[in-house]
Parts: structure tokens; C-alpha cells; sequence
């Protein structure tokens, strides 16, 4: 067996020496398709991660009336916690909202003189984000309320980045690897032509399919894994920067859970690669390597 | 339907047409050849010894008719079952010469490495069948250094390395001068010797003659002639006369 291996590693290394440059379009090729894919895939993971996370962050504000009293917010802090369709409810006494909001204004406004104009707020969490604007509609039409927030319209961008990073990098992406496969596909191919005499050779003394085909599908799946290794390389320097730039464009992504980890990448695009490679030239050595036929 | 002579090949009402040709590459041939047999294939460019040839190691499939090769039905098996049949057989084939960038010995034992043969037993195999076809002192040597019927030796070395049964040689003399030519009949004559049933396909006039083995004529598809010993057939004589320089 261990003889075995061996020719047929010494194969799969005599066809990686043919053709070089075309070997290094099918590389190189493979590479950016996989870099596509892979830093879509990790932009996809993070959008993921934030639509998760969106329930909690996503909660209606109800801003009561000033001359609402602290009774009457109790009341409707219950009434609230009642509906079937919150999960918490929290009340921000106006005192502990000037309070707050002193705070966060004191390197701007002086506020200390100024007497309280806020209200009571309520702010009121879902089970499901898509209960939001139930509840706010709800809520608007109590004569105690004065303002409701349901931050509807940041959900909604978010979502929509999601499904544009979605299907323009699942698009773009496998039309690169598309491209990828067909060269790795004509790479494998022309191999084929240039070891026709060492195919012949082995076809002729009695060598099964499978050990005439092997060594171009091997080469198939190195040229895709070296593509993958290259490309996940490429992916994790560049995921800084990513996130970064996502991250100033939606400041709020900034807390969210860390993204695809390293290890997925650096093992998953190879991987992917070596069995998109394996695949085409498996597919390629299947057409072009007969027994039969003129030999 | 079983391979009813036990013959070492039966080929039964065989035609083989390819879609190009005109008239058939093979029509109707009957053919039996027991097992250490010496038999020459005869004819013209286009007789169809080469088809049929090809059809007893399957490469080429017959339109109609049964070929039994070592009781195995070759018109029957699929794809992936003929390496199986081709491990029983060693072939020379016209039109592909040694791997250019190997040595002699490198040549040899890359058709046993390629079915599965160790490399212990490679080294043994080779070093003998290299004895056996007196190439020896040249396995260290690329092919580009060997004169035609050097890498004649080495191209039947390959082909007999896994010790079958059986030996094909197609046109092996062609391109070799008269005494080189019948230094590589001698050899195949040896192997013969030894047990192996040998055909060969020529158009070589003077080893048929001079071998006296049986010789089985083809013209346009058809057998028209077949001598247990004999020379070369007077029936292609007739067809094609000699041509004689003044």
C-alpha cells in the first residue's frame, strides 16, 4: 500500500510540474473566489450574529405624558407585562432620565439649573423583533402615551444590508468560483494531453481507472486547496479592516458577538477549495481518461 | 454464452466498423489461437491487423460477434473490468514509443508500480526481464540513447514484466533493418519458447518467411488465409504482387 502511495503521489507531482503557468491561473483564480466567498461568508456570519442579537437590542421606547403620575406609569408598566407578546418591561423614572441625560450632555450643556421637562418612559422588550410595531401601535392609541419608538427603520436597514451583502457576494462569488472550477477543470485537462503517453502506458500493462485517474484528481484538489489556503490567509488580514469599515458606517455593530473564528476560516476555505478541485478534475479525468476507444 | 474450445482466443463471426470507414475494419473473422501458439498477423496497410489486435485487448469493440481472450468475453466486459484482462496479457504497441524521461529501467518498472507490484518486487522483475531481453547494461540510459531495436528490447521488457500468458506485438520490426528485425523476432521466438503464446501483426515478408510459424492472412477485414507453418501467403502475392526495381 505504502508503495502505492508513493507512485501515486510521484504522479500527482510529475502533473503539478506540466503546465506551470496554467497551473498558477487555476491557484490563483481558485484563490479569489475563495477570498470572495470566504470574506462574504464572514460578513454573512456577522450580519447573522447581529439579526440574533437584535431582539435585545431592539426595544420600544413609550415616552408618557409629563403630567402622567407615578401611579398611573405603574399601572401601565403592568398592563404592559401582561401582553403576551413582551418579554420584559422596564421603567425610567423621569428623575433618574434627567439624571441621565445630564450625564451624558455635561461636556456640552449645563443642564443643572434647568428644572425636569421629561416624562416617564417605558421600554418595553418582545420575544420576537416582529412584535415591535404590534406593540407600538398598541401603546399609541393609550391617552396617557405621548411618543413612541420603535426603531423599526434601523431594523430594517440592517436587514436589508444582509440580504444585499447576501446575494451580491453569493452571486459575485460564484461566478468567480465558476471560473475557478473551469480552469482547474482545463488545467487537469490539458495535464491529461501532456501525460498522454504515461495514461497510455498505464491503460495498456492492466492499471485500473481509479490509479490512471487519481494523480489528476489529487492535482485538482491541490491546486483548490493551495487556492483555499492562500485565500483564507487573505481573508483573516483583511477581516480587521472589514469589520472595521462596517463598524463606522453602523457604529451599534460595535458590540456585537465576535465574528466566524479563525480556525473556521483557515480550515474551511482549503477544504472547500481541495473538494471543489477534487470534484472538477475527478469530473475532468472522468471525460478524458478512457481505456477503451483508440489507446 | 461460455468460451465453449477453451482456447487461449475465440473470436466468433467478429465485425468491427468504424463510423468513418467505408468498408469494415473487420468482417466476419473467425479466429481461434491455443495457448503457446506463434502466430503472425499478414497483411496490407488497412488489413485490419491492428483492429484486430486492439479487439483481443479491448480497445476496440467488436459491432457483432464474440472475442474470448484467456475465457474472459471481451465484447462483453465493461470499462473498468479491462485492466483485469490486460494484467493476462503484455502488449507492444505500434505508436507508443518508451516514456522519454525515464531510464530503461525506469520504464519497465513504471508499468508494474502502476498495478500495484511492490517496489521489492519491481526491482526483482525488472532486473530479470532486462537479463531476459539482454538490456541488462543499459538500464541506466534514456531512451534518445538507444538505437530503434534497443528500445524495441525494452518496449517487449514492459510488456512481459508481469510474466502473462499472452504477448501482442504490433508491427514491433517496423523502422528496424533486416538483422535487427529478426533479432527481435528471435527474442519473441524465445519467449514463445518459454510458454507465452506470442502474435504478431507485420507486414515483414523475410521474418515470415524465415520463422516458419503459423501465419494467418487479413485483406480489407477478411481472413483469407491461415497456415499452421508456413511463409508468408502466396494468396497476398497474388492480390499484391511484389514490387521488383530494375
Amino acid at each position: 500500500m505504502r508503495d502505492r502511495i508513493a507512485f501515486l503521489l510521484s504522479e500527482t507531482w510529475a502533473s503539478l510540474r506540466r503546465n506551470t503557468m496554467l497551473q498558477i491561473a487555476a491557484v490563483s483564480t481558485a484563490c479569489i473566489a475563495l477570498v470572495l466567498l470566504g470574506a462574504v461568508g464572514m460578513a454573512l456570519y456577522k450580519l447573522d450574529a447581529t439579526a440574533h442579537t437584535l431582539p435585545s437590542q431592539f426595544e420600544v421606547e413609550i415616552f408618557l405624558k409629563v403630567s402622567v403620575p407615578r401611579a398611573q406609569s405603574l399601572e401601565m408598566k403592568k398592563m404592559l407585562e401582561a401582553m403576551p407578546e413582551v418579554a420584559r418591561v422596564k421603567l425610567v423614572p423621569r428623575e433618574q432620565g434627567w439624571e441621565e441625560l445630564k450625564k451624558n450632555l455635561k461636556d456640552d450643556v449645563n443642564l443643572a439649573d434647568l428644572p425636569n421637562p421629561l416624562p416617564d418612559k417605558l421600554i418595553v422588550a418582545a420575544h420576537q423583533p416582529e412584535q415591535l410595531p404590534l406593540i407600538a401601535e398598541r401603546v399609541r392609541k393609550d391617552p396617557r402615551v405621548d411618543e413612541v419608538l420603535d426603531h423599526r427603520n434601523t431594523l430594517e436597514e440592517v436587514l436589508s444590508v444582509a440580504r444585499l451583502v447576501r446575494w451580491v457576494g453569493i452571486g459575485a462569488g460564484g461566478l468567480l468560483l465558476f471560473s475557478a472550477l473551469v480552469l482547474i477543470y482545463n488545467a487537469v485537462r490539458l495535464t491529461i494531453y501532456s501525460r498522454q503517453r504515461e495514461v497510455g502506458v498505464m491503460a495498456l500493462v492492466g492499471a485500473t481507472l481509479t490509479t490512471i485517474r487519481a494523480p489528476f484528481v489529487l492535482e485538482g484538489m491541490i491546486q483548490g486547496g493551495l487556492g483555499g489556503l492562500v485565500a483564507a490567509g487573505l481573508v483573516l488580514a483583511g477581516a480587521g479592516v472589514l469589520s472595521d469599515m462596517m463598524v463606522r458606517l453602523w457604529p451599534f455593530l460595535k458590540d456585537l458577538p465576535p465574528g466566524l473564528p479563525p480556525v473556521f476560516v483557515l480550515v474551511g476555505l482549503p477544504l472547500l477549495g481541495s473538494l471543489l478541485g477534487g470534484l472538477c478534475a475527478w469530473w475532468a479525468a472522468r471525460r478524458f481518461v478512457r481505456i477503451w476507444g483508440e489507446v | 454464452m461460455p468460451n465453449c474450445t477453451g482456447a487461449m482466443i475465440h473470436l466468433k463471426e467478429v465485425s468491427v466498423e468504424y463510423e468513418t470507414g467505408e468498408i469494415p475494419a473487420l468482417h466476419r473473422v473467425n479466429l481461434v489461437v491455443e495457448r503457446g501458439e506463434f502466430v503472425f498477423l499478414v497483411g496490407t496497410t488497412g488489413a485490419g491487423k491492428s483492429t484486430l489486435l486492439k479487439l483481443l485487448y479491448g480497445a476496440v469493440r467488436p459491432t457483432a460477434g464474440q472475442v474470448w481472450v484467456l475465457g474472459m468475453p471481451v465484447h462483453a466486459l465493461r470499462e473498468r473490468e479491462i485492466p483485469f484482462l490486460r494484467r493476462q496479457m503484455g502488449i507492444v504497441p505500434q505508436d507508443y514509443p518508451l516514456l522519454p524521461r525515464k531510464t530503461v529501467w525506469e520504464n519497465v518498472a513504471y508499468g508494474l508500480r502502476a498495478i500495484g507490484f511492490s517496489d521489492r518486487a519491481v526491482r526483482e522483475r525488472v532486473a530479470q526481464v532486462l537479463a531476459q531481453v539482454g538490456m541488462s547494461t543499459q538500464a541506466r540510459q534514456f531512451p534518445h540513447q538507444l538505437s530503434g531495436g534497443e528500445a524495441q528490447r525494452v518496449a517487449i521488457a514492459r510488456a512481459i514484466a508481469n510474466r502473462p500468458p499472452l504477448l501482442l506485438a504490433d508491427e514491433p520490426t517496423a523502422n528496424l533493418d533486416p538483422d535487427t528485425s529478426w533479432e527481435i523476432i528471435e527474442l519473441l521466438l524465445h519467449i514463445n519458447l518459454r510458454g507465452t503464446t506470442v502474435i504478431v501483426s507485420t507486414h515483414n515478408r523475410e521474418i515470415v518467411d524465415r520463422a516458419n510459424q503459423r501465419v494467418v492472412a487479413l485483406d480489407r477485414g477478411r481472413i483469407i488465409s491461415d497456415v499452421p507453418k508456413g511463409g508468408y501467403p502466396i494468396e497476398l502475392d497474388r492480390l499484391y504482387p511484389p514490387i521488383t526495381l530494375l
